[in-house]
Formats: C-alpha cells, structure tokens, sequence
C-alpha cells in the first residue's frame, strides 16, 4: 500500500464526508454563527444609507453650519440654515412658567450630521460628526472579529461540525461502515479531518469575509476605491485566513474531543476556558492554545479602552504576539500534536453503540 | 501458509465488568460455519472482533493469516454484516452498497457497476434507488448482504443474516452462502436457533455465556450435546434398589444415594435412554415419586440448543 494509495483514499473518505457535514441536521446553527457579524454591519449599512436617501433633499452647505456660533438663537439659525433633517423640543424643570425649553437640531451637510442644542433658545453646544466613520467601522469590524468571530462563532462552529465526525455517527449507529473500509485508522481519521475543515474554512472564511463586505458597502466610494488600492484586499486576506486558521487550530482540537470524550459540554467548557485564560498564562503555556497563534494573524490589533482593568487587556491581547510565520508554524504545531494524539485514540475506539 | 483459516487463540472479551467472551480458543476453516447460542452469549462479540470493530482484552485472533488491527488489509478480503440497522441519513440502496466500493479505492464507474451486481445478486436491485430508510427490514437486511458482498470478499461475515427472510429470498440467501462456500471462501454466520442453520452449515460452534461448549460438524454437535452428561435428582421408595438398576446402564455415569435413603442423585450421558430406564423400573413395580433435573438452567440451556426453543 503506497503513500499515493492511502492520500487518494483520505480524500476518498473527505468527499464522502463533505456532503454530510454540510447537510447535517446536526451543524445547521454553524451556518447562523457565520452569518451572525453580518447582521450588525448589514443593519449599520442600511440605516446610513436610509439616512443618506432621507437627508438628500435638505442638505446644508457645511460653510454655512460653520459660521453658526455658540450663543446664537434657534430663530436665527432655522433663518440662515433652513429647514433640519431632524427635529426634537422638550421642556425640563418644574411645570409653568420656570421650567425651560430645550430644542435640538440635526442638519446635514452632505457628510456630517450637526447636532445643535438649544437651551431657552440659545445654542450652548455644537458638535459635527460624519454620518459614516471608516476608520472607526474597521476598528469595530476587527473587534467583532477577534472578541466575537475568532473567539466564539469559530470555537463553536468547529465544535460542531468536529465533534460529529466521530460522536454524531456513534449516535447514528454508522461508525462501523468506516471501520469495516479497508483504510487504515489514520487515514480515516486524515479524511474526516480534511472533510471538516474544507466545510469550517468555507463557512467561516466566507463568513468572515461576508460580513467584510457589508462593513465596507455603505463606505465613501472614494474612500472605499483608496482602500481597495491600498490594504484592502491584504486585511481581507488577512480575515479569511485568520478565520481558516481558527478552523484548522480548533478543528484538531474538536476532532481529538470528539474521540476522547463522550459529552461535548465538558471539552467545550475545558477548551474555552484555557483558551480564554491565555493572556494571562506564562509565556511558554501561552504557546499551546490555538488563539495565541490566530489572533495575531487578524490584520489590525482590535480597539482597546486604555481604561479597560489591566487583567482585561491582558486577557484580551497577547503581550508578546508573534509574527505571521511564527503564528502560522506554531499552529501548524500545535494541530499536528493533536491530530498526533487523535490518531492514537482513533486506534483504541471499538464499535459500542449500547453503551454510548 | 497452510490452509487459510480463521484462529482465535485464548481470546477474552470484557466489556467493563461484563463478559463477553471468555478463553474462546477456535480454528475455523473455510466454508460455512455457524455460531449458535441464544441472545447474549457472546456471538455478536466474536464477529466484531473478527472484524477488528472491537479489540480482545487477552488472546490472539487471526483471519486467513492477516490481524483485524490491520483493516487496510484485512476488510479487503472481508465482509462484514452487521447486526447493527442502521444506515447513513437519507442514501438510496445503490448509494449505500456503492460507497463501501468508493472507500475499498474503486473508480465511480467500477463501483456502481459493482453495486449493481451486487444487488442483483441479492435481488434488491428494483428497489435500488430507493431511500434504505423506507426499505421493510427485511429488505435492509438483504441491502446490509449487499454491502458485505459487492468487493467479492474471501471472507464473509453476517450477523443472523436470515433474520426477518421469507422462505424465498431464505432459500436465495442460503444458495448464496453455498455457492461462496464453494469457492474455497469462509462464511461464518450466527443465528439464535440451531434448526434454522444446521443442515446448511458445514460446522457449527454452539455459543452460551460467551463460551464455546460446542463445536464440529453438525452430527458431531448434535452427539455431543446428547451425550452431555445431565444429573437428576430422583424421589423413590428404595433408592438403593433402583440405585443398583440404573448403574447396570451403561449412560449411567454416576449414581448417589442420599442419606435418608428416599433419594438419588443421578448423571447420565443419554437423557432419551434415561428416561426409557425410568420407565422400565416403574413398570417392574418400583415408585418412583418425582424426577426433577438437578441443574435447571444447563438443562434447559441444552434442550434449547437442540432445537424446540425460538
Ligand atoms: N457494548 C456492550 N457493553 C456492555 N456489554 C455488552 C456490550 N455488548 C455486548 N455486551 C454483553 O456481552 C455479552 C455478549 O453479547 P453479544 O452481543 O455478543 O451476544 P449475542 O450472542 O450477539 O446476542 P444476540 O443474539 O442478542 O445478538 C452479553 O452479556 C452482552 O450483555
Ligand atoms: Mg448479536
């Protein structure tokens, strides 16, 4: 039996594979956490262009909005900018005549919304801020990415689809017919592995990169064409991959999981805790997790309040991440040494449905 | 290497602190041999660990020469029918029997052209491209025989393979299992009843509490069983009298005399010419009160395996 004989079987076995892991019953909730980031920055799209339609008709000119000054009265200033995009009054204090009148203001100036605020009449406070921020969307996109995406979505993608390979045809009682395949252990195991992760990298990556593109739609085109020319497609790359690694990363580990131990809670609980103590573990320690490697291949460092307790920055940013090639070897390390250990155990695993 | 064959060698199986299989020691040659024994004695046990789906706790076991922990060869020359019914979520007859081709490293072409065959084979092949979840049992049955059969295996393992047959595709099957046989090949099958199995098997090997108590051909079997020496406690009048009567006998192998003299334990190789003697004796005018079987359970474990019992 040569090499090229048991890699065709692997891949065999995979295609055979593939179709259940994405048409099982069992992993359709993986489909809702990759499309789940979409959601805010879909909802965010739609309401900056339903402002953006909304506000075309009464649009000021941003000198105008300027030259309006602190102290001037809302009489004067509906007189020289016209009618608002939005409008509010309200009154505070006690009933009659002591109580004062607040008004607030909203104008357009084509990029920027004006809020103005009246008190009694006289504007006290002026304050612009555009209607869309790139910057501060990316900033958000790579928080959701690493605090959400990497850290949950993909954790518990993997568990889903991974941990069935094994557990979910245990329960289905059709473990054996890969067994009784004559096709060694490992390359079972090598096929299954391979199934999950075409499955998770494709969910995932065209999650992460879905959810991308609708941070990006509402974006200024003008913008938006600078940032294709410059970093862009890199950061999309960057996402995709970093979201294939966590597959590959949690994959191994789900797989190994799924083999060892019979309830998916507890591995899940153990794996989510090391993983999320890992800011704060030993430098050494820190190199046997999977997210030590992946976060540091997302494209930007995700926001962090410098007020934020320092044990939070900690667990939330590596202290000392490595570069690319260091991040993806060490994966490429970390998963070997798992698959290691599931190969071991896929040898040990006898046929027990009753028991099960 | 000698003539193929199928060893176990002092092989044990625990499944935590229950046994399955115990100092099983076994030489079984090609053609159709059958385990016998009634539910949980041990016959499912021993084709999985034929088959490497499960892994002996102590002892040897070899098929035609290769270890079941080798499945890359081992599952090339065997197949294997499960007492398990289960089969993949939402796959037709042809899809089922074509994937074990595809995992056995055959091209797609190959494979459903062997399918087919197969099928035929087992006479499943109208309802080929239906879903096995909407097949009768017996038709996943005979669908499971198809799988086992498609690559041509040396060696052919089945589960109560005639479980849940009409008396046709019974027949069919059995002329299968035959013309296998023929060919030098192994069948081993398991079944519940002795009856159902006998005359079509070339050797038997009786099965109870994950023992093997008896094994040959069929004949030889029923010998053995016949001749199993079984002890009945006898209530009578003059115990030693009739003491002395059924020791002339030649299937009396022991006879005791209790101590109130009103009692006999008795063992004999020969139930039918037990009971003969007994009636004899009372014709002679001795009493004989009552004849309970001193071991229950063996005895009734024993006229089981002889037949009547389903
Ligand atoms: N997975 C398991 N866990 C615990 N005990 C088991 C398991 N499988 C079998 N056993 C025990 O091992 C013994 C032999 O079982 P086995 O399934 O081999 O019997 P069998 O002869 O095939 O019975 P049947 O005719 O009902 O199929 C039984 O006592 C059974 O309870
Ligand atoms: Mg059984």
């Amino acid at each position: 039996m040569t090499a090229e004989f048991r890699l065709r079987q692997a891949w065999t076995i995979a295609r055979l594979q593939l179709r259940r892991v994405f048409f099982s019953k069992r992993s359709s909730w993986v489909y809702l956490l990759a499309l789940f980031p979409s959601v805010p920055f879909f909802g965010h799209a739609i309401e900056v262009k339903l402002s953006q339609s909304r506000y075309a008709s009464r649009v000021t000119a941003a000198a105008i909005l300027e030259s309006i000054r602190e102290g001037d009265t809302d009489e004067e200033v509906l007189k020289t900018a016209g009618e608002p995009v939005h409008e509010r009054k309200f009154r505070r204090g006690p009933r009659g005549e002591a109580s004062v009148e607040y008004r607030n203001l909203i104008y357009f100036d084509g990029e920027r919304r004006w809020f103005l605020h009246f008190e009694a009449g006289i504007l006290q406070n002026k304050r612009s801020r555009p209607l869309i921020d790139f910057e501060d969307d990316r900033k958000v996109f790579a928080g959701v990415f690493q605090y959400f995406y990497l850290r949950l979505a993909v954790f518990f993608g993997c568990l889903g689809i991974f941990m069935n390979l094994f557990r979910g045809e245990i329960l289905d009682k059709t473990l054996h017919f890969w067994f009784l395949a004559p096709a060694r252990r490992e390359v079972l195991l090598a096929g299954k592995y391979l199934a999950g992760l075409i499955a998770a990298t494709l969910i995932f990556a065209t999650g992460a990169a879905l959810s991308f593109g609708l941070m990006l739609w509402p974006q200024d085109a003008v913008e938006l064409s600078a940032f294709w020319r410059a970093q862009g497609p890199e950061h999309l790359f960057w996402y995709a991959t970093a979201a294939a690694a966590g597959c590959v990363g949690y994959g191994s580990l789900f797989l190994a999981a799924g083999l060892l131990v019979r309830n998916p809670v507890v591995p899940a609980i153990v794996i989510l805790f090391w993983e999320g103590i890992n800011g704060i573990l030993p430098a050494a320690l820190q190199k046997f997790s999977v997210l030590y490697y992946v976060q540091s291949l997302a494209p930007i460092p995700p926001p962090m309040d410098a007020n934020a307790p320092a044990l939070i920055q900690l667990l939330m940013s590596p202290a000392d991440p490595p570069s690319t090639v260091a991040a993806v070897c060490g994966l490429l390390a970390v998963t070997a040494l798992v698959l290691w250990i599931a190969s071991r155990s896929v040898q040990r695993i006898e046929i027990n449905y009753g028991t099960d | 290497m000698s003539a193929p064959e199928i060893v176990f060698q002092e092989v044990s199986k625990f499944y935590g602190e229950v046994l399955g299989v115990n100092h099983v020691t076994l030489r079984i040659p090609s053609g159709i041999t059958s385990l016998v024994g009634p539910n949980g004695s041990g016959k499912t046990t021993l084709m999985n660990l034929m088959a490497g789906l499960i892994h002996p706790d102590r002892g040897v076991i070899t098929v035609r020469g290769l270890s079941p922990r080798d499945p890359e060869r081992l599952m090339r020359i065997t197949g294997y029918a499960t007492q398990y019914d289960a089969a993949p979520r939402g796959v037709t007859g042809l899809d089922f029997v074509t994937t074990g081709l595809l995992l056995a490293g055959h091209g797609k072409q190959e494979a459903s052209r062997r399918a087919w065959k197969s099928l035929e084979r087992v006479g499943m092949n109208e309802a080929a491209h239906r879903k096995v979840a909407a097949y009768s049992k017996g038709m996943r049955q005979r669908v499971r025989l198809a799988v086992a059969l498609a690559h041509d295996p040396e060696v052919l393992i089945l589960d109560e393979p005639l479980n849940g047959l009409d008396p046709l595709v019974r027949a069919e099957t059995i002329a299968l299992f035959h013309e296998f046989a023929a060919q030098g090949r192994h069948v081993v099958l398991s079944s519940h009843v002795l009856q159902e199995v006998d005359v079509i098997s070339d050797r038997v090997i009786l099965i109870a509490n994950g023992m093997i108590i008896a094994e040959g051909h069929v004949r030889g079997v029923r010998e053995e069983i016949h001749e199993h020496p079984s002890q009945y406690i006898i209530r009578c009048r003059d115990a030693s009298r009739i003491a002395a009567l059924l020791f002339e006998q030649d299937h009396i192998t022991q006879v005791q005399v209790h101590e109130d003299r009103l009692g006999l334990l008795v063992a004999t190789r020969n139930q039918r010419e037990f009971s003969r003697a007994l009636t004899r004796i009372s014709l002679a005018g001795h009493t004989v009160e009552s004849v309970v079987a001193a071991d229950e359970n063996v005895d009734a474990l024993y006229k089981y395996l002889i037949g009547g019992g389903r």
